[in-house]
């Protein structure tokens, strides 16, 4: 099997893309870690079955983990009212990101040759979805601190260096998708 | 027929802009922070889908965040700047709600 090209616009509301099998074996594995550190987040103490049917969380203190604090950011820099806006929305958010990894998940484990096909509404879990990743991965790889030229250089046996190849290739895959959108947002 | 009565004409702009006057609830303001991860791309489109701005308009602001650090992209009630900052937050770009006139 031939490496993807990325998406592409099919007719007026579908982004077609084709993967390799080694494609979406890296793929799958890694929203299924994305599902995994969410789940981490998961309310222990959802004993209030009101609090849960409404999207109360108990928590409203921030991550600990970076990757996690990442995906699930602060809303605002003053303490009290972050913690009062996570209790209320860090459970929908957790949800939301849930639902994009398991969006990329599934249609990659049912494409039948590679093939995967997503209407606007999948298009949109894909971009969440493949950019969660990133997060995370950029996150690890610091690259707030670390020069795209740092990283291109790390020596072949660093294992950091093989997880920026992903890094780069999940970039690129997105921005065909995002391009692919752009054509029919301006049109 | 008497005389015309003169009709004000009340865009949906500027009704909105009325319904902040008499709210107790407008100065607060959507930031979103520069970070390395994103993709420019990306930003953009996020921009145009979540708050319905231009290409250009959103592009500028992107920029804008790309080179100065942040940049305020929206402006209003406090509920939905909040709704804003959800959907952003969906989306994995870094924004945060503050009031005008504490930034």
């Amino acid at each position: 099997m031939t490496p993807t090209e990325g998406f592409h616009r099919h007719g007026t509301d579908t982004y077609i893309a084709n993967f390799s099998e080694t494609e979406r074996e890296v793929l799958v594995n890694l929203v299924q870690q994305v599902i995994e550190i969410l789940a981490e987040r998961h309310d222990h103490a959802h004993d209030d079955p009101l609090a849960a049917m409404v999207g109360i969380t108990t928590h409203d203190s921030p991550p600990d983990d970076e990757v996690l604090l990442r995906l699930l950011p602060n809303a605002y820099q003053d303490g009290v009212d972050a913690a009062e806006f996570r209790r209320y929305t860090e459970a929908t958010l957790r949800d939301k990101k849930r639902a994009h990894a398991m969006s990329i998940r599934m249609l990659l484990l049912s494409a039948s040759d590679g093939d995967v096909a997503l209407d606007f509404e999948n298009a949109q879990a894909w971009l969440g979805g493949l950019n969660d990743v990133r997060l995370a991965l950029g996150v690890r790889l610091k690259v707030d601190q670390n020069s795209h030229e740092e990283l291109e250089l790390l020596a072949p046996d660093d294992p950091m260096r093989a997880v920026y190849a992903v890094y780069t290739w999940l970039g690129w895959l997105q921005e065909t998708l995002v391009e692919a959108l752009m054509d029919e947002a301006t049109s | 027929m008497g005389k015309l009565k003169p009709q004000p004409t009340v865009s949906e702009e500027t009704a909105a802009e009325i319904s902040a006057i008499f709210s107790s609830d407008r100065p607060w303001v959507v930031i979103v922070w520069d970070d390395p991860i994103n993709l420019m791309t990306y930003v953009t489109y996020v921009f145009i889908t979540v708050f319905g701005f231009t290409k250009e308009k959103a592009t500028e602001l992107m920029l804008q965040v790309h080179n100065e650090g942040k940049a305020l992209v929206a402006k209003g009630a406090r509920e939905e700047m909040e709704r804003y900052v959800q959907r952003l937050h969906e989306y994995g770009l870094w924004a945060t709600i503050a009031r005008e006139d504490q930034i």
